[in-house]
Formats: structure tokens, sequence, C-alpha cells
């Protein structure tokens, strides 16, 4: 279970931020129940605090983001910001390799990190009374990591994460999708044009001055957000933050060039064969990032296409004709660029090519029509509720401050989400789903080896032509 | 070296703070310092009520008025192993998954709008040992979910082409599985260690989903759906009252029947001497691994102790196994281990997905690290007390959220075990010692006897190792089954 740690979620940021938008009830208006209490401010080198206290039981989360991640990286040295995340684990100036673990999960606690295109995460769960060795941990390698950095340190988390790579990507049926995606969508040298976990070629590029390079940029604390969410006494937590984070010296500002969004000018359609029996058909537009308010109608869209038996994809082609096993439609967003992606796994006697025309048909009856009242109601009416669950968790509140922090400069940023979600009206789902899912897109079938045919209207598929970058042998 | 970089750092830090950041004259923080740790927090049993209902239902109640939610759980003592035949395998996944598909007075998406409207969802699901459904509410619509929860349970209509889709579907599930080396693996293992007589051995297979009929379903919602195996448990923005209130008026048409199943389990077929079961998966790029043997039932004396090993051997980041195999080496992105309990002899288990070019190496430090904690490099009194001060401060995390009480308060009835189980579990975990650890690695880590199943790459890794001379190499295929020898490579099988 614990194993599985130190894991590369890209989605995470597109969950924290879509999630709490999923199906709810709401029709009052009401959202009186939506709320975390917590208090904010900056220290003089940057570091901007957040605390909120519950003392449901006696632990704490210490969360620390650092607005850096895939999309920071320079083509050629891709996958750079979660190894850098990995690197993070293996010891600073005055904590030798393994304290933190012994200190987190050693004491009935946890840590993991995260990486996604737009920042990374760091965090302890602890009980209470190991709060402040949470944050000596956590403010030493935000100031001393590089002391005891070396070549061999590197060395071994690289190989980590190559076998994180084999077994979350290149090991696992349909692995490659999101890469193969982001390769398409984005013109060569766009930042989100490569996948987080990054090419093998490039892994084994990344030298110790890249690495040097890249903390002293980016892992400074005006680059960065804390939290401290749990049972402890704020009056005490900032004399501690203020202890281990105070003398720690601010960084040059962080240039956020601005990052275009994807756009295709014709549709492609794509093939690849993968060691798999089923095949499946992806379909892929680009849409917006999760600034943008067009998000919240694309977010309740999404509801009203899959999910559940009576959306309208699902029960079209799911239970209906009975074409496909599955399908899902979301909005994937990040903090510059979205997509929105239809994934359908056929049944056995059914092609890829009838898939597409099912969707297709079911998608321009959406264009004509719009959503119906109920259908914008139900999309919303499951939002309190997985709101209120999410508050459950310590670390789940701490993600939730700092993503609006480090996104919008407000914590607060949820009640802000959920009032823009209840108030999408169906006019909005319609001018959307016009605006995006009416453009060009790209459609990806992933086959059996040597069974190309079986793409959606295969004649027409270019064969996705990646580099080996199983990069097995190297 | 080290000295003189940590001693150059410190001096920057007080340089900086000199300079005036901080008004308050600080003295230089000596980052050295591990911090003082104050007192452990108090422990904080969430208290529960219990009142057997006239249905014999168990009904459990915990308060815990934080935030306005409500979790709702029936639990039913038996599982698939208990109620399913080895050639009606599935059986019990089809009548939870068809709970949703109508009932007498609402049709499937009938009852999918009304969920949607309260925000719910309303999940069954049924494992070996034990089943259950529940869901999670606002307080406001706790009451209209659970009248859809009864429902579904007790009025469900089971149409014969609904059956059909899910069975459709079972089938696309199944032939993916067949893709998924971790998947696989896990499979294999079950087989090679329990045999097809042993309901540990067997699963969900294509021919046992084909022979299932509408009867069958029906049959087993009747049979297994019953008061007389339940614990109903509530937690969360509720009274006891009103709770109890609640169930007696949304379950009212569930009466009496039904009891706990025995656990009774055939005997295990004889233990093997040990042995490599290699399953070919041509071209991939990890060899994933599972090594064990079956192990003792949940209600062994030896429960603590073998926590207290696990946690050393491979329950967490730091234990031996993935400290070497994945932090020292790289061999693996983790690797871990456990024991898997249940009533009857889960199993044992150490595993991991490998880099195929470094199979026979990881299998050597795997079993490095088996004979290591069975005795040849005895645990030390620091891997001890943090493998203790691990489990015993980890206990509050676990009434963290509603379903996490929920499961924990649940646990304690299905497993028979006392309702101050955690207050007392500080005092078992404490009183293990390492001789009472090695004795139960040596008893329960039978080298002699290990099954090493690897799924993998055969071209690439078989010859590495046969040459490893662990042990001799059975190839099987992915359904558990002697595969043909005609070997990809040179090497030879025996």
């Amino acid at each position: 279970m614990i194993n599985r740690r130190r894991v590369l979620p890209g989605i995470v940021l597109a969950l924290t931020m879509c999630c709490a938008l999923q199906p709810a009830l709401a029709q009052n208006g009401s959202a009186d129940s939506i709320k975390i209490p917590f208090e904010t401010y900056k220290l003089p080198n940057g570091l901007t605090v957040i605390m909120s206290v519950d003392k449901t039981i006696p632990t704490v989360a210490v969360d620390i983001w650092y607005h850096v991640g895939s999309k920071n990286e320079m083509p050629g040295r891709t996958g750079f910001a979660h190894l850098f995340e990995h690197v993070m684990f293996t010891g600073s100036g005055h904590i030798p390799y393994g304290l933190h673990d012994k200190y987190t999960e050693g004491v009935g606690g946890g840590n993991n990190g995260s990486t996604s295109n737009d920042r990374t995460n760091y965090y302890e769960t602890i009980p209470a009374n190991y709060l402040e060795t949470a944050l000596w941990l956590e403010s030493d390698r935000m100031g001393y990591l590089l002391d005891t950095l070396d070549i061999a340190k590197l060395n071994a988390q690289r190989d980590v994460v190559k076998n994180e790579r084999r077994q979350s990507y290149d090991n696992q049926p349909y692995g490659r999708v999101s890469e193969i995606f982001a390769a398409a969508m984005y013109p060569k040298g766009h930042p989100y044009s490569w996948p987080v976990i990054g090419s093998m070629t490039d892994l084994s590029a990344a030298s110790e001055e890249d690495v040097k390079a890249f903390f002293r940029l980016y892992y400074a604390p005006n680059n960065a957000t804390l939290a401290i969410v749990g049972d402890f006494d704020p009056a005490e937590a900032k004399k501690l933050v203020q202890k281990y984070f105070g003398d720690l010296p601010q960084g040059k500002a962080v240039e956020r060039p601005s990052v275009p969004l994807g756009k295709l000018d014709a549709s492609k359609r794509l093939v690849y064969e993968d060691r798999v029996q089923v095949p499946r058909l992806y379909l892929q537009w680009p849409t917006v990032g999760f600034k943008r308010d067009d998000n919240y109608a694309l977010d309740v869209m999404s509801s009203i296409l899959s999910g559940t038996r009576t959306a309208r994809l699902t029960k079209a082609l799911v239970y209906d004709s009975q074409l496909a096993s599955q399908v899902f439609a979301f909005q994937n967003s990040s903090e510059d660029v979205g997509v929105f992606q239809v994934t359908v796994v056929p049944r056995p006697e059914h092609s890829l090519t009838e898939l597409e025309a099912a969707v297709d048909q079911v998608i321009q009856k959406f264009l004509a029509e719009g959503p119906t009242p109920e259908e914008l109601q139900k999309a919303k009416s499951g939002m309190e509720l997985s709101f209120l669950r999410g508050l459950e968790s310590n670390l789940g509140k701490a993600n939730q401050l700092i993503s609006g922090s480090m996104f919008y400069g407000n914590a607060a940023q949820f009640r802000t989400d959920y009032e823009k979600t209840l108030a999408v009206t169906a006019a909005d789902v319609k001018r959307v789903a016009a605006m995006y899912l009416g453009r060009p897109r790209i459609v990806l079938s992933v086959v059996p080896k040597g069974k190309k045919d079986q793409a959606s209207k295969a004649a027409e598929s270019e064969a996705v032509s990646m580099l080996n970058r199983r990069g097995g042998k190297s | 070296m080290k000295t003189q970089k940590r001693r150059l750092a410190l001096a920057t830090a007080l340089l900086i703070t000199l300079a005036g950041i901080g008004a308050v004259a600080q003295q230089p923080l000596d980052r050295t310092k591990i911090p003082q740790v104050g007192p452990a927090p108090v422990l904080r049993v969430p208290t529960w009520t219990k009142t057997q209902l006239p249905n014999g239902a168990l009904l459990i109640v915990s308060e815990r008025h934080n935030l306005p939610l409500v979790s709702f759980n029936i639990t039913f003592v038996g599982g698939s192993n208990q109620f399913e035949i080895a050639a009606k395998r599935g059986v019990a996944a089809m009548t939870t998954s068809m709970l949703s598909e109508g009932t007498k007075t609402r049709t499937g998406d009938q009852l999918s709008d009304a969920l949607q409207l309260l925000g719910t969802n309303i999940n069954s699901g049924i494992g070996g040992e034990d089943g259950f459904i529940s869901f999670v509410s606002t307080t406001k619509n706790f009451d209209a979910t659970l009248a859809i929860l009864a429902d579904m349970m007790l009025n469900s209509t089971f149409p014969a082409d609904a059956l059909e889709r899910l069975r459709a579907r079972t089938l696309v599930n199944l032939t993916q599985a067949k893709d998924q080396p971790v998947l696989i693996s896990g499979q294999v293992f079950s087989r090679v260690l329990y045999g097809d007589a042993h309901p540990y051995g067997q699963r969900t297979t294509e021919a046992s989903v084909k022979s299932i009929t509408r009867d069958d379903v029906m049959a087993f919602q009747k049979k297994y759906f019953q008061p007389g195996r339940a614990i109903i448990t509530i937690v969360g923005d509720v009274t006891t009252a009103k709770a109890k209130a609640a169930v007696e008026k949304g379950l009212a048409a569930w009466t009496k029947g039904g009891d706990k199943p025995a656990f009774d389990y055939p005997k295990l077929p004889e233990l093997q001497p040990a042995r490599i079961y290699l399953v070919d998966k041509p071209g991939a790029a990890q060899s994933v691994f599972n090594i064990g043997l079956p192990g003792p039932p949940r209600n062994t004396p030896d429960y603590f102790a073998l926590q207290v090993l696990n946690t050393i051997l491979g329950g967490q980041f730091q234990s031996r196994l993935n400290a070497n195999i994945r932090e020292q080496k790289g061999y693996s992105y983790g690797v871990n281990s456990n024991f898997a309990y249940g009533k009857g002899p889960g199993p044992f288990r150490a595993g991991g997905s490998i880099f195929s070019a470094k199979t026979d190496a990881a299998l050597i430090e795997f079993m490095k690290e088996l004979k290591g904690i069975v005795g040849e490099r005895p645990i030390t009194d620091e891997e001890l007390k943090t493998a203790k001060d691990s489990l015993i401060q980890g206990l509050p995390q676990r009434f963290g959220s509603l379903t996490g009480i929920s499961g924990v308060i649940t646990s304690l009835v299905v497993l028979g075990l006392p309702d101050d189980y955690y207050q007392t579990y500080a005092k078992n975990v404490s009183a293990v010692t390492k001789e009472d650890l090695a004795r139960v690695a040596k008893r329960y880590i039978d080298l002699n006897h290990l099954a090493i199943v690897i799924v993998g790459n055969r071209a690439e890794i078989e010859a590495p190792l046969k040459a490893t001379g662990i042990a001799p190499i059975t190839l099987l295929d992915i359904e558990g089954n002697a595969a043909g020898s005609a070997a990809p490579s040179s090497s030879n099988n025996d």
C-alpha cells in the first residue's frame, strides 16, 4: 500500500479543481456549509502561509506547494520537475537520508510528494505533537537541499523514476495515451507538449548542475505556499513557522511566460498499437485552463455527458444501443490549458468506426438542443456533498486552500468555484459545447498489435511514431 | 566536507537574520537539533451504541456532529467464498450490480436520477468473506437516500436484458484483465497457493460468467441480503434515537431471516518445495513478483507480532524490502509485503514490479531480505521501536472520516474482536518482543515452501532466473495452467 508513494499524479490538480464540481444539490442556492475557516499571511521572504484549525482528531497536515511543474522544464530535460521531487526525499543539509521517513511514517504519520504540469507538492501528515518536526523537515530541504546533494543520490532516484515510468506508463495497457495526446495537441516545444514523467532519454541526461540551477530558481520561499491544517495552536504555529522558515533567503522572482491554449487547425486521426486485446477510442478537443470561466460550464457538461447511467453518452452507448461497455467524458484542465476528452471501450462485436459515429450523433444532438433544466440540476446536485466530504481530510483542505492561493491569489477560491458552478446556465453549457466540441479534434484509436485495421476510419489514420522511449537497455 | 558546508549554511542564516528581517534578536537556529516532541495526544476512540433489532440485525450508531454528513452501511458477514459455488463465480458481483437496474416501482433510470438529485450514490459489493451496501449523504438527505437503498436491496426486479448487458461488460473486463500483468500475477499466485478446490484459489472466469442465469441472481439476492447476518452501522450527524427510528421506518419491510455462515474451508493443498512459477508476458517492461505461502487467519494469537514484523519487513516505505530494492538498488518503483489474514489462511506475500533487466538480481535481494528477517539479520531495537511507534501512533488517523470510523467499528464485530480493542491496542503492540518476532518469522515465512510467481518477458528473464539457482522453474499460462515448454530462448526447464 504505502510503497506506491511518490507517485506522480499528473491529474492531482485536475482533481482538486474539478471534483468539487461533481453532481450535487443546491437548487435553493444555499451554500452555508461551503466554508473552511482559515487565516493567511506572508513572511518577509515571500513565503505564503495558510492555517486552518480542525481538532476532530489529534493530527496535523503540513503541506507545501512550489509553483513549478513540468511546464517549466526545457525541451531535452523533460521529466525534470518530477525527478526533482524524488531528490527532495534524499536528505538535506542538516537532515540525513531516512530521517524524513522516520519522523513521519515511523511515528504513525505519512509523507508524499506529487508533481503536475503546474506545481509540485510535498506533505507530512503527523500526530499533532510532531508539528514542529515536520516544519523542521520541510524548511531544511527548502533552504539546504543542495548542501548534501551529489550525483550518486541523483542517479539512484533516476533509476526509481525510470521504474515508475515503466510501471505507470510502459507496462500499463493504454498507459501511453496521455503522452501521445500531449505530443499531438501542442506544437513542438509547447510547455504542455510533454508528459510530466518525461522521456527516458531526457531522464538520463539530467546533470547535477541542472538540478542545482532548477532548485535555486524555483525552490525559494517566494515561489511556495505552506499550509498547516489540523489540531494545533495557531499562535504557537506562527512562532514555529518564523523559527524554521523566517531566515530562508528570498529567491529571484520567477517569470511566468504566457502559454498559448491548444489549437488545432484541422482534426487529426491517429492509431497506436499497444499490447492490448480490447481496442479503445479516444477523442480530445482543446479547451481552456481552470482559470477561465468557461471551465465551469465544461465541467458541468462532462457530468451531463457521462458518469451516471442517464448521462447522455452513457445512456446512448452503454444502455440503449449497447455498442460500448464503458464511456467516460471529462474536462481535464491545468493552469494554462485544458482538454475535453471522451474515452470509449467497445463491446467486442462493434468497431471503433461505429463508436465514433455514435459519439458524434449524441454530441450533435446535444450541440443542437443544449441541456435540459433537470440535467443541469442533476449535474450540480452532488457538489455540496463532495465538498463536505473533502473537509474530512486535513490534507484535502490544505490542498484546496493552497491551490486557491497559488493560482488565484485567493485561498477562499473554493467558494467562488462553488458559486460560479451553481450559476452555470443551460445557455452557458450550450455555448461551450458549440464553441469547443464543434472544433477540430484528435481521434486516437488504440488497437492490438498488428491490428491497425481496427482503428476508427483506419484508412485515414496516421500511425503514431513514438520514439522508442522504453529505454529498457539504456 | 559535509561539516564545512553545514557551518557555512549556518553562517549565512545568521547573517540574514542579523540583516534585520526579524526585528527580534534571534538565537541562530541550530538545525542539526531534532525538535523536542511533546507528549503524545490522548487517544480518543469514538464511542458507539449497539442495538439488537427484532429482525436479527445489529444496529451500531456512532455520533459525530462536526459536519452535516451521515454514513450508512450494512455489512453482511460471509461473502462470495461462502455463498458462491466454483462454477458460478461472479454471481455475487452480478447481483450487486443488478440492484441498481430497477425495482418494483422505479426503473434503473429513475433510481439513478433520484440519487443524482440527492447528490449521492449507493454502493454495493461482496468480497471473499463479507459484503456491504452503503452510502454517505448530507444530513438532510439521509431519510430519502435510505428509502432508495431499502428499495434496491429488497424490491429489485433483475430485468433479463440488464443481466445480458452486465454479462457483456464483465466479459470485456475479463478480457482487459489479461493485459494487466499485476492482476495476472495476483490471480496466478492465489491459484498456485490454494488450488481450485479452495475458495481462496478460485476466481470469476469467462465460463462462470457465461453460466449465470437470472434465476441464479434472484436466488442469490434472496439468500444473501438477510438481516440475520447484517450489521447496520450509522456514523455521523445523527442521534442514536433518530438513527434507530430511521432504520425501523426505512427497513420495516426487512423481516427476520438468515444467519452468520460458518467459515469452514477445505484443507489446504500440501505445501510444495519452493519453486518459481514463470508466466510469459512477451515484451513486458517489468516483471511482477508475488512471493509467499498460505498464512494464519486473523484470529491468530500471533496477530500483533506479525503486524510489527511486517512493518519492519515490508509494510512501509523504509521497511527492509523497499529500502533495499527500491531505494538502494533502484530495481523498482516500490516493493512491499503483507499478511492478508481473513477467516481462513490468507496468504503472506512479498512482491512488486521489477525492471525486467533486474529480475534475477531482485529475486536474489527478495530472498536475502526474507532470510534476513527469519534470522540471518536479527531485528534491532531501533527497528522494533519505530515499528511499534508507527502502529500505535497511527491509530487516531483511522478515526478521521465517517467511513473510516464505520469501518473500524464494524470490523470489530465482523472479526469477533472485543469492544475495547482500540483502547488496548497500544498495550498489545507494546508487549511484542524481539523473541516473539523471531518465532513468528520462522513459523510463518517458511523459506523452503515459498511460491515465487513472476509475470514477465520470458525471453529476457528465464535464463537469468535459472542461473540464480534459487528454485526450479515451472512455466504457467496467464490462467495458472501448465504452459507448453517450447522455450523462446535456449534455456531449459525442468
